[in-house]
């Protein structure tokens, strides 16, 4: 069936995918090394140390921050019954973005406070949006929220813009943030955010059987004893929690969240949320360990950022997908 | 299967709903009873309150003020899950999703019965089998929503309605976007469903169909019901005058019902039509 091979395709390529994360690089490792590293059979040495204390860190994070970005992009989609919506609807992505270069630049001696400022940001943004969208007439409604987001979204943008321009001199450390990358500096960032994924992940499983309640419309959720607007906000407060965790790791990729979650529909011919949000985590995941093995081994030793590689792999799988679909 | 025992309580009993939405007041003080086995029509002007009723008693919108009783309990201490298992509401435009299939959908209406991360048993099975066997939809199945036309469509809403398996079943303007032979399906269906049992009410602008299905009509106007009770003793041509502001009248001859309007104005001729 459709369902099960997609999940099995994904499955596959997440392995290869850690396989790859961990065994390629500045220096190839042997595939035996990775393992005893991992398992403690290693001999101490240089080796040992690239895959436990760089490449394991880095690998978690891709998996993380794939998943994350996909069941964020799921859960918004789901939720606003619209098929344009990513964590950049929700402001998120600006916020996050205003955060990190506010750091970056402006504070470059605390850069130690990247991920709590880009997460901090992301979460402010949202959480003004929620505000918004959650006052007033039709209170709580999809057009509201999507409005509040883009106008919230292009507030902190505007921000974000004129920081860099004030400082020209320092953008420079500014692009890899924007264009997305992960970084090998250990376990730190992870440390931080790790709370936030668990209770975005948490919020996401809860609300699996909701979204699809909502699926026929909020009458249709009202009817069936559902709570329409408590669901919408429960899943912007998740997807908001697991896109500035993102983001404070990895920097801006929103491509991820925006088409992940389209080709798995697409692929496994369903909507059902207890499939798509799932899978959109393990589609994520692969997606970004594909992207951040190239962005190191293409012009090895230099990093490249992980964004532009992704949408290299990720728009040509797309459009196949979208093709075969209509 | 008609059900021979009348319950205790109706179905549903609200009394004086008053709904306000800003400072503007929808609804002044509207009446309505669903009792099990019969089919309630609720008839009135665009803007005169039919649909803020159905939402208002089902749950489904704030009342500022009014008694609402389902099976003889509060509407107030009834939420989620317990009202779902009472009441099922169809609504004037549900959302068609993207890639959806008519018995995923149908599926979705068994959700009350299932705790949360339950997995359908085969009685939901049986529900949401019975429930499309019943509307006609299974010979479509496994088509996409988004393939159906508008009276296909509005038979699965209905599966859905029915998959929730609750005593009353509530539809607002069912038939309005549907050509003659979907009307007639939907409304056969409603008066089966309920000569089998359920409470069921509709929201309706047609009054020829009201008058034929219906054991009650309800007709509002302005905000306020204003009368209620058999089709042809509540559809008279003083009322029809009154609430429409139209010269027309309801005529009924065995099954088949007609609304004859003079459309223009001015020539009274009703009444020598046949």
């Amino acid at each position: 069936m459709r369902r099960t091979a997609v999940v099995v395709v994904l499955v596959v390529a997440v392995v290869a995918g850690l396989t790859a994360s961990l065994a390629l690089g500045a220096v190839d490792i042997p595939l035996q090394t990775v393992i005893d590293a991992l398992t403690g059979n290693a001999d101490p040495g240089p080796l040992r140390k690239i895959v436990l204390d760089l490449r394991l860190p880095r690998t978690v994070e891709a998996v993380a921050v794939g998943a994350a970005l996909g069941v964020a992009g799921a859960l918004l989609q789901g939720a606003l019954a619209n098929p344009l919506a990513s964590p950049d609807v929700i402001g998120v992505t600006g916020g996050a973005g205003f955060g990190a270069v506010l750091i970056l630049i402006v504070f470059p001696g605390s850069i130690a406070l990247l991920p709590v400022g880009a997460l901090f940001f992301g979460l402010l943004a949202a959480g003004i949006v929620f505000a918004i969208a959650w006052a007033g007439p039709n209170a709580g409604g999809p057009g509201r929220l999507i409005l509040a987001g883009i106008a919230i979204a292009a507030l902190f943008g505007a921000g974000m813009t004129s920081i860099l321009v004030a400082y020209p001199d320092r953008v420079q450390s500014a692009l890899f943030f924007i264009a997305g990358g992960l970084t090998s500096d250990g376990w730190s960032d992870l440390k931080v955010v790790w709370p936030y994924f668990a209770v975005g992940f948490a919020i996401a499983i809860a609300l699996a059987r909701p979204l699809d309640r909502l699926a026929l419309g909020d009458d249709v959720a009202a009817s069936l004893g559902a709570r329409p607007r408590m669901i919408r906000l429960l899943s912007g407060v998740g997807a908001a929690l697991l896109a500035a965790a993102a983001a404070s790791l990895a920097g801006l990729l929103g491509f991820l969240g925006l088409v992940v979650p389209h080709a798995v529909r697409l692929a496994s011919g369903t909507s059902s949320h207890t499939y798509v949000l799932p899978v959109s985590a393990l589609g994520g995941s692969a997606l970004l360990l594909a992207g951040d093995t190239l962005a190191r081994t293409v012009r090895a030793p230099i990093e490249m950022p992980v964004g532009p590689f992704m949408v290299v792999i990720g728009v040509p799988l797309f459009l196949f997908l979208l093709r075969r679909a209509v | 299967m008609t059900e021979s025992t009348t319950p205790a309580a109706p179905a549903l009993e609200a009394r004086d709903v008053r709904v306000e939405i800003g400072d503007k007041t929808i609804l002044h003080a509207a009446d309505l009873t669903l009792e099990a086995g019969r089919l309630v029509a609720v008839v009135g002007p665009n803007g005169a309150g039919k649909s803020t009723l159905a939402r208002a008693v089902a749950g489904m919108q704030k009342t500022a003020a009014g008694a609402i009783h389902w099976m003889g309990d509060d509407l107030g201490g009834l939420r989620g899950r317990k009202l779902a298992l009472r009441r099922a509401f169809v609504p004037q435009r549900a959302r068609v999703p993207d890639g959806l299939t008519v018995t995923e959908a149908v599926r979705i209406g068994r959700s009350p019965h299932l705790k949360p991360l339950q997995r359908p048993t085969r009685r939901d099975n049986e529900v949401v089998a019975a429930a499309m066997e019943r509307t006609g939809v299974t010979q479509f199945a496994e088509r996409k929503l988004t393939t159906l036309s508008g009276g296909e469509l509005q038979r699965v809403q209905i599966a859905v309605a029915l998959a929730q398996d609750a005593p009353v079943l509530m539809a607002d303007e069912p038939t309005s976007h549907l050509d003659l032979g979907a009307t007639v399906a939907v409304a056969k269906l409603l008066r089966g469903l309920a000569d089998e049992g359920l409470a069921v009410m509709l929201v309706a602008h047609d009054l020829s169909l009201a008058a034929a299905v219906a054991d009650t009509v309800v007709v509002m106007s302005a905000g306020r019901t204003v009368a209620a009770g058999p089709p042809l003793d509540t559809l008279t041509h003083e009322r029809l005058e009154q609430v429409w502001g139209v010269d027309a009248s309801v005529k009924a001859a065995g099954h088949h019902t007609a609304l004859h309007v003079a459309w223009l104005g001015g020539a009274a001729d009703h009444g020598d039509a046949s």
